[in-house]
């Protein structure tokens, strides 16, 4: 089973985090979400995902990273090129989770014009990512070529403008960063009241479900097609038999675990739910069971 | 008394594979590795250990292409400069990480959070080298279709940077406050942690009227190209006579020239270094480089024919008349699109370039200290990371021989490294 947890590095010294985190990693954590639990939803943490993601993978170098951002609130462009980095550096250890949670907080930072009128949310979360995504796709992932001997550092027909043109972002490219390792890294999502109705895919699904009829209506809820994502169960350490239990009668693929939690709590939960072992060389994607996504200009495709 | 931060100031700016635009081929260069996380945290840690006050990576808004067409031949840095930074932050204790910003495409909450992050996880390390963006392709990847004029640009820059102030303050005293400018307008503050030196160091890295204006205003550090020392000690005096006329002291902004540099245990192995540079510039490299300059695909052309130029200005990307202005003398000397391609990949972006030993280096950057035509130099290596090695270990102890380069670290944060109070 997959065990994932949040973790917010907004306080405390840079080598005190780092220590806590070094601990966490031995654990064989997989999924570390740079965000935390707030009233059983995950909100952006108090310190910006995009820049931490890059430190952190330096010390933690098992676990997928995954970056908590506010979808409302980001620049496509932006998102896609640091991802990009954090992707290639890490050797596809990245994921994102764009959120909608906690708006208003970031409303009032970014100004009113950012606010986005009742119901439109997911109009723009799916923007957001659609956008984000069409710039990876202007790279094909064999794009560099680097042959110091022909002097071809890479192959021009494999790079390319996207012009994407949606309700809120139209962006044209290409990208100035070349396709992530994972092709998009992992988008992680919780099936929230404002996003109800996205047509996005995503490639882990956080669900909360108190009995096993719960979970299986929820599983088959966030199962749309074209594939099943990864399930987790939320749950506190106090319920975390309880929840397993379920999770493991649905065929959930593991647990997200939340609260105020620290090395030690994440050991103890990870005694008690079963790690899966991973068959070398295969890349996260291949891990959990979800496609590696189609570039669609790509000729190969 | 001897200064222990030394009077000497190094910056090393470290893009993708060095200065020359065909140097990643040279047989020591590794092109590969500069999608590896350990050659930053490597280089970072060479930097540090050559007691450079700080690495700072430039950044773009646009890919490479001309007309919808990337270059095949030229190293394009394509990662994300504070993900670099982010990484050596973690690998290093001293340096300062200077990372460049464009307040044109960006949000003053999304920018100062960065920096906070920046600055939290380094331990007071960050900078912030702001510049404005003037690229049509640009403006393309975030939906706008026409680009603000120049003053425009920088009256955004200036608004821009009070709203980050803002929010650096706010997160320092806990208290919410609220701006309105002409630009901006919100209630009140975003989570982020107080960033140890209460903000990134700014620096600034502009030419013209405006840039300077900017500088003079705001910039605790500047970048300028100075191909010549009277150059370097013009713009200098310049700056300085700004800093002092917008009523700061011109001590505590350092001026910054860039400067590439390619070193030999000789002088005549050096030249042989940089003629291997030039050949690494093939005819197809060097036409594809101008194409990115101008944003225009000359690849369709006949290199040896004349340069197309009434072509070229109907549909390139950037501003005609300036195009124009560039290449009349070719154009009227009859001069072959290759020749003219080969003359301008020969002087990569208009930064000075030193060519020679590393005595001669040492002797060439305390005779323009001596002259007070800089307070440093911001270094290119011609290539990564052989340049970079050579340079700490041979000239770097020069230096410090000379009294003109610090032993060691006076301080923690990048503030300390230019002899300000952090």
């Amino acid at each position: 089973m997959l065990l994932s947890a949040c973790i917010d590095l907004s306080s405390g010294d840079a080598a005190a985090l780092a220590a806590e985190l070094a601990e966490i990693d031995a654990i064989g954590l997989d999924f570390l979400l740079l965000g935390h639990d707030s009233d059983g939803v995950v909100v952006p943490a108090g310190i910006e995902a995009l820049v931490t993601m890059p430190w952190v993978l330096g010390i933690v170098r098992n676990a997928v990273v995954v970056g908590v951002l506010p979808a409302l609130h980001s620049l496509p462009f932006h998102v896609a090129r640091a991802l990009s980095a954090i992707d290639i550096l890490s050797k596809g250890r990245s994921g994102w989770m764009p959120t909608c949670a906690n708006a208003p907080r970031f409303d009032t930072a970014y100004g009113a014009s950012y606010a986005v009128p009742a119901g439109e949310a997911v109009v723009k979360y799916d923007d957001f990512i659609g956008a984000t995504q069409a710039l990876w796709d202007s790279w094909d992932g064999d794009a560099l070529v680097l042959d110091k001997a022909s002097g071809v550092y890479l192959d021009s027909t494999k790079v390319r403008r996207v012009h994407y043109e949606g309700p809120y972002f139209s962006t044209v490219g290409p990208l100035n960063a070349a396709r992530p390792k994972l092709g998009y890294p992992l988008l992680f999502r919780e099936p929230a009241a404002e996003i109800v109705g996205s047509t996005v895919s995503a490639d882990v699904v956080i669900i909360t479900a108190g009995s096993i009829e719960d979970a299986r209506a929820q599983i088959s809820t966030a199962s749309v097609a074209p594939y099943r994502p990864a399930i987790l169960l939320r749950t506190p350490v106090d319920t975390l038999a309880a929840i397993l239990a379920i999770a493991q009668a649905v065929g959930a693929d593991g647990i997200h675990l939340t609260g105020n939690l620290d090395a030690q709590a994440i050991a103890a939960a990870r005694a008690l739910v079963p790690a899966t072992v991973f068959r070398t060389g295969d890349c996260w994607r291949s891990r959990i069971g979800v496609p590696r996504p189609v570039n669609p200009f790509s000729k190969a495709a | 008394m001897a200064n222990p931060n030394g009077r000497l100031h190094l910056w090393a700016f470290l893009q993708g594979i060095g200065f020359y635009p065909g140097g990643w081929r040279d047989a020591d260069a590794t092109p590969a590795a500069v999608f590896d996380r350990a050659y930053y945290e490597r280089v970072a840690r060479t930097a540090e250990a050559g007691c450079f006050d700080a690495i700072v990576f430039g950044d773009q808004l646009q890919g490479r292409d001309a007309a919808g067409r990337t270059p095949g031949r030229l190293a394009i840095p394509t990662l994300d400069p504070f993900t670099l930074l982010s990484v050596m932050a973690g690998a290093t204790t001293h340096i300062g990480l200077v990372a460049t910003v464009s307040t044109t495409f960006n949000e003053p909450a999304e920018v100062a959070a960065k920096f906070a992050a920046l600055d939290h996880l380094s331990g007071g390390r960050a900078g912030w080298n702001i510049v404005t963006t003037a690229h049509v392709n640009a403006a393309l990847n975030f939906g706008e279709t026409e680009l603000l004029d120049k003053t425009l640009r920088y009256e955004r820059a200036q608004a821009f940077l009070d709203a980050t102030d803002v929010f650096w303050r706010s997160a320092c005293d806990g208290k919410s406050e609220a701006l309105k400018n002409a630009w901006f307008d919100f209630a009140g503050k975003l989570a982020m942690p107080c960033p140890p030196q209460g903000r990134p160091l700014i620096v600034q890295a502009g030419q013209s009227p405006d840039g300077r204006a900017f500088a003079a205003g705001s910039a605790e550090a500047i970048f300028c190209a100075a191909p010549t020392i009277e150059a370097g000690r013009d713009y200098r005096n310049d700056m300085r006579a700004r800093i002092t006329a917008a009523g700061r002291d011109p001590d505590l902004v350092k001026i910054m020239p860039g400067l590439a540099f390619i070193l030999g245990s000789t002088d005549e192995e050096a030249r042989t270094t940089q003629a291997r540079m030039h050949e690494f510039a093939d005819d197809a490299l060097c036409i594809e480089y101008l194409s990115e300059s101008i944003g225009y695909d000359l690849t369709v052309h006949n290199p040896d024919a004349p340069i197309p130029i009434e072509e070229i200005v109907a549909t390139c990307e950037f501003p005609p008349a300036d195009i124009r202005k560039m290449m009349a003398p070719a154009v009227e000397s009859g001069r072959s699109l290759k020749d003219f391609c080969r003359d301008y990949a020969g002087k990569p972006r208009g930064h000075g370039i030193f060519v020679g030993t590393p005595e001669q280096f040492a002797d060439h950057m305390e005779t323009w200290i001596d002259a007070e035509a800089c307070d440093g130099f911001t270094l290119q290596p011609a290539f990564m990371p052989l340049e970079l090695d050579v340079f700490c270990a041979e000239v770097v102890p020069i230096l410090q021989q000379r009294g003109l380069l610090r032993q060691a670290y006076q301080g923690s944060q990048l503030r300390n490294h230019l002899g300000m109070a952090a």
